[in-house]
């Protein structure tokens, strides 16, 4: 191009004409030199932009490596991690393969042992049967320790009772002589001899009441279970023991609530039951200034209670366990067997009951007894 | 004895309250029973009646037949009081002897037995009220010649000379 434009101011200098021409074709030469300086510039800027755009790529690039790096240190760390991992597990399976080879011993072992337990079953089979050949004879043991204890019972009785039946016996003699005496004076009306008589008749009958209630008492009966009324037991230990506690003054107050309280049981038992805590209440109250005995009851849901407490000196604190145990008394030698209160235990945790005392300082004792309820079924076909 | 017999019966069976005193009526003729049910009804009767002989039982709730024996030896030293017991209760027997019982009378009572005891008893009474009615009687004529021998001291002698004589 520079040769060109020299060329053409060369033909120029030579020809005026095409000096204008030539003056003409270098303004267009120029401006296409111009416009080709700007289209430079141009791609000089947008160059500019490039290289901007380039450095700031790098920039982020190098950021980009820097956070490479740190992923590439957490990648080593994992990677350490799992091999730590790796032998751990290692060493857990063969841990596992040593238990799995112990517990094959230990199936060894277990066979060994399943065959002694065979020969144990064995065994205990037939002590099984001895237990409960032992267990039949301790059952009968006991029955014939309630009989015990009742005839022990019947014997601290008999001092009163024979005192009761003397009673009786002296009043039929004295009517009887009477009309023997009206029938030898002669003329006496009959009426007056039948009187006598009658009187005699009914003290018989007080004396044969006595006597069949000793007996019915004394009874080997079979310990049969049905529907009790808890009034009537305590009324006939009471009838039994009566003149006992009128002669010591004693005055026994019964409140058994408005439900009657029926349980299931032995009537005979539970009235050995009242007979020995009147007993114990008779002596008990003996030296006290009031002598009262409270028998209260109350049949709530699922359970009869029965509170017997008294007005005597109570139980020495540290005895409330022991009076239950038997042959433990704290009445003189020959005063007591020691077996009332043991029998009476033995009684109640038969009829599926219980039986504890309290004895705050100072006031009676109160012997509390629990018993089962009457199946209602069972409550209708009791007398 | 010309006044008919009064007896008391204390005893808290009422059935022996009418057979005894039944029994008494018909073998002691012309005796008058009364009857006491415990011994506080038998000190109320005996405070207004002095019977001449007084039957107790010894077993009876309150006072018992003792405390009524030691009761009647205050209140009536003189009725003679005769103690029924049981059988074999002798320590009660001593003890009723001991407090100044007359007699006692075991149960069954024996009709024989007891009527005699009765009788025996009453006239003992009878005979310690007459020995006691002479004594008195005794006492007053030793007061009375007593007095007539100070007076017969105090009077001036009127004829001395004649006793001399």
């Amino acid at each position: 191009m520079p040769e060109t434009a020299t060329e053409e101011r060369e033909v120029a200098v030579a020809d005026p004409g095409a000096a204008v021409t030539a003056e003409h074709r270098l303004r267009a030469h120029v401006e296409m030199l111009e416009r080709r300086l700007r289209k430079r510039d141009e791609q000089r800027r947008a160059m500019l932009h490039i290289m901007g755009d380039l450095s700031e790529f790098n920039k982020r690039l190098a950021n980009q490596r820097k956070a490479m790096l740190h992923v590439l240190a957490d990648y080593e760390q994992d990677r350490r991690r799992l091999a730590r991992q790796t032998e751990r597990l290692d060493n857990s399976r063969r841990a596992v393969l040593h238990i799995l080879q112990d517990s094959h011993k230990d199936t060894l072992r277990l066979e060994a042992s399943r065959k002694a337990m065979i020969h144990i079953m064995g065994d205990l089979r037939e002590t099984t049967a001895e237990m409960r050949r032992r267990e039949q004879e301790l059952r009968d043991k006991q029955e014939q320790l309630v009989q015990a204890g009742k005839l022990a019972t019947l014997g601290e009785l008999t001092t009163g009772v024979a005192h009761e039946l003397n009673n009786p016996l002296n009043n039929i003699g004295l009517f009887v002589g009477n009309a023997v005496d009206l029938i030898e004076l002669a003329g006496t009306e009959k009426g007056q001899i039948v009187r006598e008589l009658g009187h005699a008749m009914q003290q018989v009958s007080k004396a044969t009441q006595i006597i069949s209630h000793l007996r019915t008492f004394g009874r080997a009966a079979p310990a049969s279970r049905e529907a009790i009324s808890l009034r009537q037991v305590i009324e006939r230990a009471l009838s039994l023991m009566q003149e006992q506690l009128r002669l010591r003054e004693i005055e026994v107050t019964v409140d058994l609530g408005p439900v009657e309280p029926v349980v299931l049981g032995n009537a005979i038992q539970l009235e050995q039951v009242f007979i020995n805590l009147l007993t114990n209440a008779r002596d008990a109250v003996a030296g006290s200034r009031r002598k009262t005995i409270w028998i209260s009851g109350s049949a709530r849901s699922g359970v009869v209670e029965v509170a017997f407490a008294d007005t005597g000196p109570g139980i020495p604190a540290g005895l409330e366990r022991r009076i239950f145990d038997p042959f433990f008394t704290t009445k003189d030698v020959g005063k007591g067997t020691g077996l009332g209160l043991s029998i009476t235990y033995g009684i109640i945790k038969e009829h599926g009951g219980t039986i504890s005392v309290v004895s705050p300082p100072g006031e009676g004792a109160t012997f509390l007894i629990h018993l089962p309820p009457a199946p209602a079924a069972a409550q209708e076909t009791s007398p | 004895m010309m006044t008919p017999l009064s007896v008391l019966i204390v005893d808290d069976d009422p059935a022996l309250l009418q057979a005894l005193p039944q029994a008494l009526r018909l073998r002691m003729g012309g005796v008058t029973v009364e009857t006491a049910d415990s011994a506080a009804a038998a000190l109320d009767r005996i405070a207004a009646q002095d019977y001449d002989a007084i039957v107790t039982d010894i077993k009876m709730p309150g006072m018992d037949g003792l405390a009524l024996l030691a009761e009647i030896r205050t209140r009536r030293p003189d009725t003679p009081t005769l103690i029924i017991t049981g059988h074999g209760e002798n320590e009660l027997v001593v003890h009723a002897l001991r407090g100044g019982a007359c007699d006692f009378i075991q149960k069954p009572i024996d009709r024989d037995y007891f009527v005699a005891a009765l009788y025996r008893a009453v006239r003992a009474h009878v005979r310690n009220r007459r020995v006691k009615d002479r004594q008195l009687a005794l006492a007053s004529c030793a007061d009375e010649l007593e007095r007539i021998v100070q007076k017969l001291e105090r009077e001036p002698r009127a004829v001395p000379g004649r006793a001399d004589s």
